[in-house]
């Protein structure tokens, strides 16, 4: 791997969170891969504020043949914004992508290697999908509302893991709403279609969606790209908004994007993290050729 | 000539002539249509739904036939459509990629254009050879078997139709596979796969060639699936072919209601359906 890092928080995992890996398990097997304190803090280098949320090591992935993400290695910094750049085809929605391992749906895709959080490996065949989905939400490119009301689209996923009466039901949907910005749109009209909504109103109803079942990362791929500016303005907002509570990584084409809502940037390119930093050095003061090229337009 | 001017006298003759070739199809429709109304109206009243089959000469209706037909189709619809969306849903989801998936498709393809007379052949000897006599329990099975390629394959490309990203945006909320495909793609696909089920009944209504070796028919009045059951199509194939001008009529007013049943289920399957697929 070619990158340089600085000011990059190492994988300092609290002890608590170690204590609770067993969570992740469908089953009771012994967790006997936990990190083991100091020996795991490889880079050095504590985090300013934030402990590590998510520890990326040694990931490679693979779409059948091709070797789409060579040796990765990115700490995810608990409840702030960490921003992916890079150009098409780099491989940066694949990381996203391992995280809760929704390329599992496709055969041939394929990951080897660590993805450490809470003291358990993401990738471990023991670990409880649908319980490793409800703590790492995700929200797509494309608006995806569900074939039912508005109220449904937020209800269905928190129905698979709490038992609500329609009171509490309620609240909760008014709380995610108001989470994704979105209450005030749509309050009068929640029994109607969720595809009724516009575009910007549609990805923000996926963000509630998302939140309702109150995971503690947030995966966003691109949620902004299919709408217009005025609609990423106010998913930029949320984003800021939502790091108080949330862990969020972002896959994102627009450059400025990143700089305005995360916290921490990675530049991919050709499926390697070239470049990890906080956003602000990594935009003012790069350090790789490969970054610079791409950050002032050089890239073709 | 300029080229505009060419390009633009090519677009009308080829317009045109997609004009008249719709025409020349609907031409003939209409005039089956219309032949089948002038023919077969005149004689249309209630004891043709009151009274079973007469014997030539006599007074009777068609109560038998249009009962043992709606058995038959009950039948056919109540064990091939099942069948066709349970394994339609296979093949959209969990064979999409497998070899076995592969293998259904094909053969799924090869059984829809089967001809319909071999399918009551193979269940003559299936079933009427077994059971020593004609029912209306093969007659139905017969009808299942045409059905269950259509609505399978109908049923595997409206699932198909329903965005990968709809699937992804579902499991990434911990949706558990079965319930995304029941409660989600369902939903979603849910108008076309009722289209393909309409279209499998519409399909299997008008079929003779496989009744006549399975479902047979039946003078009298009967609802027992175990025996022997009149039908429309076999009672029009009989009538049509007799001296008789009054079973003449009566195959007239078969081959009516039968075609405008057909007719129904499509403008059911067109305007009936559409409301709820403009909604999502």
């Amino acid at each position: 791997m070619a990158g340089t890092k600085r000011e990059v928080p190492s994988a300092t995992m609290s002890s608590d969170a170690a204590a609770d890996a067993s969570q992740w398990r469908s089953d009771s097997v012994d967790v006997a891969d936990q990190p083991s304190g100091p020996g795991h803090r490889q880079q050095g280098v504590v985090a300013r504020h934030n402990p590590c949320r998510i520890a990326v090591e040694d990931l490679n992935f693979y779409y059948g043949g091709f070797h789409a993400l060579k040796n990765i290695r990115v700490n995810i910094v608990d409840n702030e914004v960490t921003a992916f750049i890079g150009p098409s085809g780099c491989g940066k929605s694949t990381l996203l992508r391992c995280f809760n391992r929704i390329f599992e749906l496709y055969p041939h895709h394929r990951a080897t290697g660590t993805i450490r959080m809470d003291g358990a490996n993401l990738l471990d065949s023991s670990i409880d999908l649908n319980a490793l989905r409800a703590k790492i939400g995700m929200v797509f490119q494309k608006p995806t509302p569900f074939p039912m009301s508005i109220h449904d689209n937020i209800a269905f996923g928190v129905r698979l893991y709490e038992r609500l009466g329609r009171h509490d039901m309620e609240e909760r949907v008014e709380w995610a709403l108001r989470k994704a910005a979105l209450w005030d749109e749509v309050k009068d009209k929640l029994r109607s279609s969720g595809s009724s909504l516009s575009g910007g109103q549609q990805q923000r109803l996926c963000i509630a969606r998302a939140v309702a079942v109150r995971p503690r990362v947030l995966l966003l791929d691109e949620p902004a790209s299919a709408l217009d500016p005025v609609a990423t303005l106010r998913i930029e907002e949320l984003i800021h908004e939502l790091r108080e509570d949330y862990t969020i990584v972002i896959v994102t084409h627009n450059m400025q994007q990143a700089a305005r809502v995360a916290g921490y940037t990675a530049f991919f390119h050709l499926g390697e993290v070239v470049e990890y930093a906080d956003t602000n050095s990594l935009f003012t003061n790069p350090q790789q050729k490969r970054t610079e090229d791409y950050i002032t337009g050089r890239y073709g | 000539m300029t080229r505009y001017q060419k390009r633009k006298a090519i677009n009308c003759f080829n317009m045109g002539m997609c004009v008249a070739t719709t025409a020349f199809g609907l031409f003939w429709l209409m005039w089956l249509l219309w032949t089948l109304v002038s023919h077969g109206v005149g004689h249309l009243d209630w004891q043709v739904f009151t009274r079973p089959t007469p014997a030539p000469g006599n007074d009777g209706g068609l109560s038998n036939a249009i009962v043992g037909s709606l058995l038959v189709v009950g039948i056919g619809t109540l064990v091939g459509a099942p069948i066709g969306v349970l394994a339609g849903t296979y093949l959209a989801e969990y064979g999409r990629y497998s070899r076995l998936g592969a293998i259904v498709r094909f053969f799924n393809d090869v059984l829809l254009s089967v001809p319909s007379i071999i399918i009551g052949l193979f269940i003559y000897q299936l079933m009427v050879v077994t059971m020593g006599h004609f029912s209306a329990l093969a007659g139905g099975v017969a009808l299942a078997l045409i059905m269950i390629p259509l609505v399978l394959r109908i049923t595997e490309n409206m699932m198909r139709l329903v965005s990968d990203e709809m699937r992804e945006a579902a499991a990434a909320l911990g949706i558990p596979r079965w319930k995304i495909i029941t409660r989600i793609v369902y939903r979603a696909a849910m108008s076309g796969i009722a289209t393909g089920v309409i279209l499998g009944i519409a399909r299997i209504a008008g079929e003779s060639a496989p009744l006549l070796f399975t479902a047979l028919n039946n003078n009298f009045f009967s609802l027992d699936v175990l025996q022997p059951i009149a039908n429309l199509p076999i009672m029009i194939f009989q009538f049509a072919l007799s001296p008789y001008e009054d079973w003449h009529h009566l195959a007239w007013v078969g081959a009516f209601l039968i075609t405008f049943a057909i007719l129904a289920l499509n403008i059911l399957v067109r305007f009936g359906l559409r409301s709820n697929r403009q909604e999502q």
